[in-house]
C-alpha cells in the first residue's frame, strides 16, 4: 500500500470511527438505562383509528470505506484504490388492519452500487402487501422488492448482513452483456476479457456492460405471491426485468412487460434449525436497447437467462450458517449456451454477546463455448474467501471489517484482494 | 452521609425499633398517573413471511410501585418468567429482585434470540426453540434497567426492572396497585414509571393498617 493510500485509507477509518463514537455518545450520556434511539424509534411510530392504521418511519446509515486492488472486484465501479460509499436509507413499514401491510424504502448514496453512475436519491423499494387469512398460507404484493431466488436477500441489508459484500453469485460480474447480444464467440470471449477488445474500450467500459447471475438483491418490479403452508414455503414472482438485469431497469418505467421473468421458490422447514429451498427463475436477460444486435429472427425470448438454485440455511443459539449453488445458462443464439456455476459457504458465530466473526467461502465455475478451432471456456473461474468481523457497539450501532482475498484463473494478475469498513448505525 | 443514606439508616433503625408482629402486616395501596399509551409496534415484515396476523397489542401503560429499603437479598434466588408469544414479550414490563432468575420460554413456532447490551445485565441467549430444556434462563444480579430485544424480531423489547427489594407491584392498566405484606417503618415508596421518571414519597408504615398513597 503507498502512503497516500495509507492516509486516505486512514482517513476514511477515523471518519468512519468518529461517527461511531458520536453514535455512542448518547448511549452513554443515559448510562445505558435505555436508548435514545428506541425513545427516536417511538416517536416516529404513528397510528390512526384505535391503532388500526399504523406506521413507522425508520433508516440505517451506513458509512463504507474500501480498499482493493485494480481492477476492482464485484459491483465496485471505481478506477481507484480506494472507495469511499456513505447511504443513507429510509424505511416506511404501514400496517392496515391485520390484513394489509406497504413498505417504501428510500436511499441517498453515491448509486446503487459503490461508485456506480446512478441517480443520488432513489425509490428502491416499494411493495403493497395483501395477507387475507392470518396463518399467512397466502400473500399477494406487487411492486418493486427483492427477489425471492435465494436465501441471501433475506439478509442483504446491511444490518443483517454478516459482511460488507455480496457473495459471488450477486456480484461477479460476467462476460455477458445486457446491452448488446453477442453474435460470435470470439465477442463473447472478448467482452469476458479472455480475448483483445479494441473495438470496445478499456476494462472499466466492459465491466459496466457485463451482468452477474443475480445482480444484488434484484429490486426489479412485479408481483408476487408467497405463503407459509405447514413446513413448507413458496414464493413465485413476475418482474419486469431478469435475475441478471442491472439496477437502472428494474423500475417498472425503465422496462416494460414484453418479456417479464418468473422466478420462484419453494422451501422445506425441517424444525426452525434447518430451511432446504429450491428456486427457479427464466426470463430475457437483454435490455430493449440490445434489439438491433440480435441475431437475424431471433427475437428477445431467445435471450433467456435461466437459473437454478438450491439452498439451505441452518440455525442453533450462536452459529448460523447459509449455502447456495446455482448454475446459470444465458442463452446466446448462433453462439451457445454460456453456463456457469457458483456456490457459497457462509458462516457466522456470535462469540460475546457484541461480538461476531464470519468466514465465507465462494466459487465460480465456467464452461465453454464452441469456437472455430474447438472449445473455449467463457469465463475466468474464480475462488474467494471473505474473513470478517463485527461488533455491535450498542442496539443500534455496528461496525464490520472485511477482508477478502481472491484467486482468477488469470494469465496475468491471479489474486486480487479488498478490505472493506463498514460503520452502521441503525434507527 | 448523604439524605438517602439518612434516610436509609432511619427506615433500618425503625425497623429494628419495631416488634416482629408488626414489621409483616402493613400495606399500602393507591393510584398512579400514567404515562401517555405508546403505538403499538410495526412489524418489519419486508423480506420474510410472518405467518401471523399483521396487528400487535400496544403496550398497555402500567408502573412499577416498590417500598425502598434494605431489605436482604434471597437466599435461594427466586425465579420468573418473560415468554415470547406472538412474537411479542409478555409482560413487557417485569419487576424482580436482585437476584432473581428469568426464564424466556419461547412460545413461537419460530426461533428467537433474546440479548441485552445495558449494563446492568449484558447477555445474548442466541437462536433458541420451543421446546429446548432447560428453558434458557439468566440470573439478574446488579440493579437497574435492563432493555430486552429479539435479535430476528427488530420491533420485539422489553424491561426488566431489577430492584433491591422484594416488595413491589405492577399497577392495572388504570394506575391502581395495591402492596401487602410490607415491613412496618419508615420507608420510601416509589413508583417507576419509565426510564426517565420515578416518583417517590416518604411513607410511615405501621402494622394492621392501610397507607394510601397517590403518585400524581
Amino acid at each position: 500500500m503507498s502512503t497516500d493510500a495509507r492516509t486516505r485509507m486512514s482517513s476514511i477509518a477515523r471518519a468512519i470511527g468518529a461517527a461511531a463514537v458520536c453514535m455512542m455518545a448518547p448511549g452513554g450520556a443515559a448510562l445505558g438505562q435505555d436508548d435514545p434511539l428506541d425513545r427516536l424509534d417511538d416517536r416516529l411510530t404513528f397510528g390512526a383509528w384505535n391503532d388500526n392504521l399504523r406506521a413507522r418511519l425508520s433508516g440505517t446509515l451506513d458509512l463504507e470505506g474500501y480498499y482493493l486492488r485494480q481492477p476492482a472486484p464485484g459491483l465496485i465501479f471505481s478506477e481507484g484504490n480506494e472507495v469511499f460509499n456513505p447511504r443513507l436509507s429510509l424505511f416506511l413499514d404501514a400496517q392496515v388492519g391485520t390484513h394489509v401491510y406497504a413498505f417504501v424504502e428510500s436511499r441517498a448514496d453515491n448509486g446503487f452500487d459503490p461508485g456506480e453512475p446512478g441517480p443520488p436519491v432513489r425509490l428502491d423499494e416499494y411493495v403493497l402487501r395483501f395477507t387475507p387469512w392470518d396463518d399467512g398460507r397466502f400473500n399477494l404484493q406487487i411492486g418493486k422488492f427483492a427477489t425471492v431466488v435465494g436465501n441471501w436477500s433475506l439478509r442483504h441489508g446491511s444490518w443483517d448482513n454478516p459482511f460488507v459484500t455480496a457473495p459471488l453469485a450477486y456480484e461477479n460480474l460476467t462476460g455477458v452483456w445486457d446491452t448488446t447480444a453477442a453474435r460470435e464467440t470470439s465477442e463473447e470471449l472478448a467482452w469476458a476479457g479472455l480475448r483483445p477488445a479494441p473495438t470496445y474500450g478499456g476494462e472499466y467500459l466492459q465491466e459496466y456492460h457485463d451482468v452477474p447471475i443475480i445482480w444484488g438483491p434484484s429490486y426489479a418490479s412485479g408481483a408476487a405471491v408467497f405463503g407459509e403452508i405447514g413446513k413448507v414455503d413458496y414464493a413465485f414472482e413476475l418482474k419486469n426485468t431478469s435475475l441478471s438485469s442491472r439496477p437502472e431497469t428494474w423500475a417498472p418505467t425503465e422496462t416494460q412487460w414484453q418479456h417479464p421473468t418468473l422466478s420462484g421458490r419453494v422451501g422445506f422447514l425441517a424444525g426452525e434449525m434447518w430451511n432446504f429451498g429450491f428456486s427457479a427463475s427464466a426470463g430475457t436477460y437483454l435490455q430493449p436497447m440490445a434489439a438491433p444486435t440480435l441475431a437475424p429472427g431471433k427475437g428477445f425470448d431467445q435471450y433467456l437467462e435461466v437459473v437454478m438454485g438450491q439452498d439451505v440455511a441452518f440455525a442453533w443459539h450462536h452459529l448460523q450458517i447459509w449455502a447456495e449453488i446455482y448454475e446459470a445458462r444465458f442463452e446466446i443464439p448462433e453462439v451457445g449456451n454460456a453456463r456457469t456455476q457458483t456456490y457459497y459457504v457462509e458462516a457466522k458465530y456470535k462469540f460475546t454477546p457484541q461480538l461476531f466473526g464470519a468466514l465465507r467461502w465462494n466459487q465460480q465455475l465456467f464452461s465453454s463455448l464452441p469456437t472455430a478451432t474447438g472449445t473455449a471456456r467463457w469465463g475466468r473461474n474464480v475462488e474467494r474467501v471473505d474473513v470478517g468481523t463485527g461488533y455491535r457497539l450498542t442496539p443500534h450501532v455496528e461496525v464490520k471489517l472485511q477482508y477478502s482475498l481472491e484467486h482468477q484463473d488469470a494469465n496475468l494478475q491471479n489474486w486480487g484482494d479488498m478490505l472493506a469498513l463498514q460503520f452502521t448505525a441503525r434507527f | 452521609m448523604t439524605a438517602p443514606g439518612l434516610r436509609r439508616l432511619a427506615a433500618v433503625l425503625a425497623t429494628l425499633a419495631l416488634p416482629p408482629a408488626a414489621v409483616a402486616q402493613a400495606s399500602a395501596e393507591g393510584r398512579v398517573e400514567l404515562a401517555k399509551a405508546l403505538h403499538a409496534p410495526v412489524m418489519n415484515k419486508r423480506y420474510g413471511i410472518v405467518a401471523h396476523g399483521g396487528v400487535l397489542s400496544p403496550f398497555p401503560p402500567v408502573a412499577v410501585v416498590y417500598l425502598e429499603g434494605p431489605f436482604p437479598r434471597p437466599s435461594t434466588p427466586p425465579t420468573a418468567q418473560m415468554a415470547q408469544k406472538d412474537l411479542m414479550f409478555m409482560p413487557w414490563l417485569l419487576p424482580v429482585q436482585a437476584g432473581s432468575r428469568v426464564e424466556f420460554p419461547n412460545l413461537d413456532d419460530t426461533y428467537h434470540n433474546i440479548f441485552s447490551y445495558s449494563p446492568a445485565k449484558r447477555f445474548d441467549l442466541g437462536r433458541y426453540r420451543s421446546d429446548e430444556r432447560p428453558i434458557p434462563s439468566v440470573l439478574f444480579d446488579a440493579p437497574g434497567l435492563v432493555t430486552l430485544r429479539c435479535d430476528i424480531h427488530e420491533h420485539m423489547r422489553a424491561l426488566i426492572l431489577v430492584l433491591d427489594t422484594p416488595y413491589f407491584v405492577v399497577s392495572d392498566a388504570q394506575g391502581r396497585y395495591r402492596l401487602d405484606g410490607l415491613p412496618a417503618g419508615r420507608y420510601v415508596l416509589k413508583a417507576w414509571l419509565d426510564s426517565k421518571t420515578t416518583l417517590e414519597r416518604p411513607v410511615l408504615l405501621q402494622g394492621g393498617a392501610t397507607l394510601h398513597a397517590d403518585f400524581p
